[in-house]
């Protein structure tokens, strides 16, 4: 989890970026939409990651505060046409929802921790499906519009197209990618790898390391929120699926899939999440099972994630929770 | 010329003839290679049942629309996709039939719920859909008739027919006084219990709701729900879960008695075939005394016509099964299409909207009536008992009440139903 750059990797993330600048303008609107859920499942992975791969706590419960974010922007946007509004409001309650629920899920870890979360996750599942005169029910919110990106006064931008709508998602994307990486490489993030590797050295050595597990798990709900508040202007509805623990499932898979000891390891497991999923539909309806089959595979050949074989070729050993830092 | 050449010649020969013997698109009117149909349904899980039937259904009209020459001259392509009965998957099958795979026509989606989230999503595809089976009613009042949204197009009856012809059917039973309820747990459920107790009352002032139960979607044990309706001492029971796990209740209700202690039980999407598949060995039996009453969007042994005969025929050798509603209505989507097309002479979007404008057309299902201000199809259902017909290999519904479609449907301005418990 080195935080230099080499010129190389610099090269490509450059090259990438304007890949993904220049993509509306070169491909139709079906690889634009696919980037956008690539992007907001790699936020919401990132968030999940900062909790498993950096504090050694496993949630199954991250898809509550990704609908918490949709349904909370969703229900904004119906009413105040802003998306500033709907997207803030998103990731604060998310949070908020994040820092309540942490406060009791933190006193545990291990598999005690994971079910809290699976609890609580599935809590607010049930929430979304029962209280249908707030949340639509079954059916969900249905029409949430891309409501214009506005400071009334300063200025007001239409996002309604999904071209535009994609710029907003990548700002957002990138600015998280962005404050991620500066947060794991600060004394913070040493904190939890920290307590992720002992957390009675930790405790020794004068981390707080109950206040510090709540902070990753509030900004781990922040991400969760922000993935959500993106999606429901993507999609214009929001069902309670996106609650359900199957959801809580995909930053799992995509951050197994890219490597849980690497940063951008959740990023390449997004991608690799929808590229692999996106060709099997193409050819069967069986896309699950052969799903399965490549996620086997690729779990099997590529223990530390995909990303792995970028660390080995440069002659890097992967950091193990528990190893000293080389 | 050496032998050996001219076998190099062959393959080149047979491309020709091909080309002149095949049934050739190349006279296409509307100016596309294909006319492309994106389809789908919930193909797996379970009632995956329907998804396959709506997936034969389109492939059975494509192939039938083809061999007679295409729709202008135009060959038709389907591709399906499994919606998994989920939102989200649906809203992205629908972005991916039209902006990747280019279709210029979406039909299918059991699920109320997954309509409901692709129908927003029309408009800024510029595509239509018609829906062969989600039954919600705000489908065609809230999104149409209220908002607008003109690219939603349904070609199977909504929940009228599973809730106003219930209380149709009912409304001269004086002996039956006392009405409980084994209800989905969601929209679909909610919506037909109460349309059911508002048209009853209507005519029968004297009845009484005296109990409900909700399961959700996966309920495996109804016993629970059955025992808490039955305490309540009702002369009859309204049900809406369905596919399976109609098949299950049915059966549990049978183990509990309920069929010796009511007078009627209503099983809406009862007299759909695999339904009608799960319940034939006691129906042959006579277990349910000729209490249970059932309905569907269509059913095989009804109406009485060439086109709907022949449509089974063809459905039978094809398949090797019979049809249930959500197959027929697909089919008959294609041919909706396919007139309206015709008409339009183009596969525009608005264009075809105004094509169906005062469509009045003969499908195996019977005679469909477009409604333009809520872009329902609106046709006559028949309900009934399950019974055995020696014609058929499984039970069909018999001792048929048919209503005139302009009875029991809504009609517009619409009034609010509560889609809450």
């Amino acid at each position: 989890m080195s935080g230099r750059i080499s010129p190389r990797l610099a090269i490509a993330l450059a090259a990438l970026l304007l890949a993904l600048l220049l993509l509306p303008w070169v491909a139709g609107r079906y690889p634009v939409y696919l980037v956008m859920h690539i992007l907001i499942l790699a936020v919401f992975s990132l968030g999940f990651n900062l909790l498993f791969g950096y504090t050694g706590l496993l949630s199954f419960g991250q898809a509550g505060f990704f609908a918490v974010g949709a349904y909370a922007c969703a229900k904004i946007l119906l009413v105040v046409p802003n998306l500033f509004l709907g997207l803030i409001g998103g990731v604060v309650i998310a949070g908020v929802f994040a820092l309540v629920l942490g406060a009791l899920s933190v006193r545990h870890t291990r598999i005690y921790f994971s079910m809290l979360t699976l609890a609580f996750g599935m809590m607010i599942y049930s929430v979304a499906w029962k209280w249908r005169d707030f949340t639509g029910g079954d059916d969900g919110l249905v029409g949430i519009p891309r409501a214009p990106l506005e400071i009334p006064g300063v200025f007001s931008v239409s996002v309604s197209a999904i071209e535009a709508y994609y710029y907003v998602v990548v700002a957002l994307s990138l600015l998280a990618i962005y404050v991620m990486r500066r947060l794991v490489h600060s004394p913070l993030g040493l904190a939890l790898q920290a307590i992720r590797d002992s957390e009675t050295r930790a405790a020794y050595a004068g981390i707080a390391v109950r206040k510090y597990r709540l902070v990753a798990f509030t900004i781990a709900g922040v991400y969760a929120g922000l993935a959500g508040a993106m999606l429901s202007p993507l999609e214009n509805t929001i069902t309670p699926p996106v609650a359900h623990w199957s959801t809580s499932a995909e930053p799992v898979l995509a951050t197994l899939l890219g490597g849980i000891h690497s940063f951008g390891g959740p990023i390449v497991g997004a991608a690799l999440f929808y590229i692999i999923r996106d060709v099997i539909v193409r050819f069967t309806e069986y896309w699950l099972l052969v799903f399965g089959i490549i996620v086997v595979a690729l779990v099997m050949g590529f223990p530390e994630g995909v990303m792995s074989v970028f660390r080995k070729n440069r002659g890097q050993t992967p950091m193990k929770p528990g190893s000293d830092p080389k | 010329m050496n032998a050996r050449r001219s076998v190099s010649y062959v393959p080149f020969l047979l491309l020709v003839l091909a080309f002149f013997c095949s049934p050739t698109y190349s006279q296409c009117k509307v100016g596309v290679p294909a006319i492309k149909v994106g389809a789908q349904g919930a193909a797996s899980g379970p009632h995956s049942d329907y998804g396959r039937q709506i997936e034969m259904g389109s492939i059975m009209a494509m192939e039938e629309i083809n061999a007679a020459g295409g729709i202008l001259g135009c060959k038709v392509e389907v591709r399906f996709m499994d919606d998994e009965n989920k939102a989200a998957t649906g809203v992205r099958n629908a972005r991916m039939l039209v902006t990747d795979w280019g279709a210029h026509f979406l039909v299918g989606t059991d699920s109320s719920g997954v309509a409901m989230a692709i129908a927003p999503v029309l408009a800024e595809l510029k595509r239509i859909e018609f829906f062969t089976h989600a039954a919600t009613h705000r489908l065609t009042e809230e999104l149409v008739a209220q908002k607008g949204m003109r690219e939603i197009v349904r070609v199977s009856v909504p929940v009228y027919q599973d809730a106003i012809i219930a209380a149709l059917i009912f409304k001269d039973r004086k002996d039956i006084k006392r009405w409980a309820n084994i209800g989905a747990d969601y929209e679909y459920g909610y919506v037909s219990w109460n349309l059911f107790k508002e048209t009853l009352k209507k005519f029968r002032p004297d009845v009484e709701f005296v109990g409900e139960a909700w399961a959700p979607f996966l309920t495996l044990d109804f016993s629970p729900h059955i025992s808490a309706v039955m305490a309540q001492k009702p002369d009859a029971i309204f049900a809406t879960p369905w596919a399976g796990e109609a098949v299950q209740l049915l059966r549990q209700a049978l183990l509990q008695g309920v069929f010796d202690n009511t007078q009627a039980w209503w099983q809406a999407m009862g007299g759909s075939v695999d339904v009608l598949e799960g319940i034939t060995n006691e129906v042959k039996a006579d277990r349910f005394k000729g209490k249970l009453w059932a309905t569907a969007r269509y059913i095989h042994n009804w109406p009485d016509t060439v086109e709907n005969k022949q449509f089974i025929e063809r459905f039978q050798k094809r398949w090797k099964r019979l049809p249930n509603y959500s197959a027929e209505t697909t089919y008959s989507a294609f041919f909706i299409m396919k007139a309206a097309v015709e008409k339009a002479g183009s596969v525009e979007t608005s264009r075809v909207i105004d094509a169906m404008k005062g469509m009045n057309i003969r499908n195996p299902g019977g005679v469909r009536v477009f409604r333009d201000a809520d872009h329902q199809f609106i046709y006559n259902v028949p309900a009934g008992r399950p019974v055995i017909d020696p014609r058929f290999p499984i039970a069909v519904l018999g001792d048929l009440k048919i209503f005139p479609a302009k009875d029991y449907y809504r009609h517009p301005p619409f009034t609010p139903v509560s889609a809450a418990k």
